[in-house]
């Protein structure tokens, strides 16, 4: 048996300490689990998805707990890209994990000025790289999702890629017919990465007020109800595209994560599992470097996208 | 705010008060010696992942000396149903104190405390700071019917007044809790800080009631909570701003977890 692993993965050119990053949304701005974390042993931490301008979000309750997951409509509330510039980001400047910022908008205006913005600082501030959630309604077009529609996501995602030299890392929804379409506009129009899934839009109700249990009615589905849907999609999406696959869905313990890159993702991202175990990150990197000693794997580089068929 | 931990703590004692009403005692030092009167634990309630997130219940009383805090919750669902089956000796996984807690105003002489069905949670531990620190308190509590009513005799013990309303009148007072509160302001017995728990709409009252007499009045809410340590932005609440220029909506979302879950009765905006 090896007593010597190598956990260091590469993802759109930001080097990774390891595999194991934090899901947009579930490790706030990073400081609100510094009780739990060591924020210095992470492969890389996404923050809270970021808008132009502040957004209040959306009316409660919010959350709500179903089988074997949580549906959330929190509606993007954050405190806009000028607060985060100049009270959020400079915290991390005592941590050496990459800090990727995943951004939102409702227009391509409103994305392209936030990525030029988030480029300017990005050297002082240590930004690493973008990722860009296209699960947003696009305002202009009668609501419809950037990420349902290739031509959509090449539009966003090039009219993005023109204006920085950041790493980009497309985030995608499953809520598609063939995510394998998107994928390949998000590639060919310049993404370095791509991360999945999103969450899946769905409901719950009430049956005494006969009320939707969310205030927003329609809410994303996260937690380890969704990791077969999610282990299925970065199949295919790893079979179709050339760039790294960042897992994403359901991740609560070692096996689930390894199952993912075994599966094609070359790092994960750990979501709704943060609001169960604090440490979990943490857990699952431990677990993963015990699961390549034991089975003599000297390099985790080897065992992404090794599944046998 | 005090660091919250994440710790697993033993069960010493559990036992059911009032139908479907449990009080546990929890052997938690750490959490004993930090914690305030409003704070709260968040409790992995599943030793599997079912229910997945973790339930926050107030810490009803806490026993320093002991290192001993004590919870008392409702059987609401899955969740706290599984927990009210742990047994004596079983450790349970809490993160806590999390929470502002309830502001005693070090000026205060007269405090009126209250709380309607469950709602007493939060205000045993409130109760004995308050006489501790020299006020004299009274109780106000509220409950369906008379086998709801939890905590008279506690309250009593640490040395409160205490009066209860139920809806059926099948003890004490037939009526609401609020009518309590606007009978002994009538009567002129006017307490420096209202402190109040339970349903919304009755908070929504006592702080009405509460304001038109210029009294204080802080509230505890809940509401669906994930993290529970202020990451996930899932449990707010509407809370008043100040004007701000440009800002016509003006109202904001707070973090019950963190920014609360004690709230001043003003500034919370019940319309929902």
């Amino acid at each position: 048996m090896i007593d010597k692993t190598c956990l260091k993965v590469e993802i759109a050119g930001i080097k990774l300490k390891n595999p194991v990053m934090t899901a947009s949304g579930t490790f706030g701005y990073g400081q609100e689990y510094t009780p739990f974390v060591n924020l210095n042993r992470l492969g890389a931490i996404i923050l809270k998805g970021i808008t132009l301008k502040p957004k209040r979000g959306n009316p409660p309750p919010r959350v709500i707990e179903t089988p074997s997951g949580m549906l959330n409509a929190i509606g993007l509330q954050n405190v806009g890209v000028e607060v985060l510039i100049k009270e959020k980001l400079p915290y991390f400047k005592k941590f050496n994990t990459p800090v990727i910022i995943n951004i939102s908008g409702d227009t391509i205006e409103e994305y392209v000025e936030l990525t030029q913005r988030l480029g300017e600082v990005s050297v002082e501030m240590g930004v690493a790289g973008l990722e860009v959630n296209i699960s947003c309604p696009n305002i202009k077009k009668g609501g419809m999702v950037w990420g349902t529609d290739a031509k959509a996501t090449y539009k966003i995602v090039s009219s993005i890629r023109k204006v920085t030299t950041l790493p980009l890392i497309v985030k995608l929804t499953p809520n598609v017919t063939d995510i394998k379409i998107i994928a390949q506009a998000a590639e060919e129009a310049g993404a370095n990465a791509l991360s999945l899934i999103n969450t899946l839009v769905g409901m719950a109700v009430d049956i005494d007020s006969r009320k939707p249990k969310l205030a927003n009615i329609s809410g994303g589905l996260s937690g380890p109800a969704v990791k077969p849907v999610a282990l299925w999609l970065v199949w295919q999406v790893f079979q179709t595209v050339n760039i790294p696959i960042i897992g994403i869905g359901g991740i609560i313990k070692v096996d689930d994560a390894l199952e993912f890159i075994i599966a094609g993702a070359r790092a994960i991202e750990i979501g709704t599992a943060n609001f169960v175990n604090p440490r979990v990150t943490i857990e699952i990197i431990e677990g993963i470097e015990k699961y390549l000693v034991e089975n003599n794997i000297k390099d985790i580089n080897e065992l992404v996208g090794s599944m046998k068929i | 705010m005090n660091a919250i931990l994440n710790i697993k703590v033993k069960i010493l004692s559990r036992k059911e008060v009032a139908p479907n009403i449990y009080l546990m005692r929890l052997k938690a030092p750490e959490i004993a010696q930090e914690a305030l009167p409003g704070q709260f634990i968040h409790i992995k309630c599943s030793s599997d992942n079912y229910p997945l997130l973790r339930r926050p219940l107030s810490i009803h009383r806490i026993d320093r000396e002991k290192g001993e805090i004590y919870i008392l919750f409702q059987v609401v669902g899955e969740g706290t149903k599984l927990l009210s089956q742990r047994i004596v000796g079983d450790d349970l996984d809490i993160m806590g104190p999390i929470g502002n807690g309830f502001n005693i105003y070090p000026e205060s002489r007269k405090i009126v405390i209250i709380g309607g069905g469950i709602g007493v949670a939060p205000l045993l531990a409130l109760c004995e700071e308050s006489i501790r620190q020299g006020n004299e308190v009274r109780v106000l509590i509220g409950a369906q019917k008379k086998e709801l009513v939890i905590g008279e005799e506690n309250f009593r013990k640490l040395g409160a007044k205490v009066d209860v309303a139920t809806n059926d009148g099948s003890y004490k007072y037939k009526g609401l809790v609020t009518d309590l509160l606007e009978r002994i302001i009538k009567e002129g017995w006017l307490a420096d800080q209202i402190f109040a728990c339970g349903p919304k709409l009755k908070l929504k009252k006592i702080v009405e009631v509460s304001l038109d007499a210029h009294i204080n009045c802080q509230v505890s809410l809940e509401e669906r909570m994930a993290c529970g340590i202020g990451a996930c932005l899932g449990c707010v609440c509407k809370v008043k701003t100040k004007d701000k220029k440009e800002d016509k909506v003006k109202y904001e979302f707070k973090k019950v977890c963190v920014d609360g879950p004690i709230f001043e009765g003003s500034e919370v905006i019940w319309d929902d």
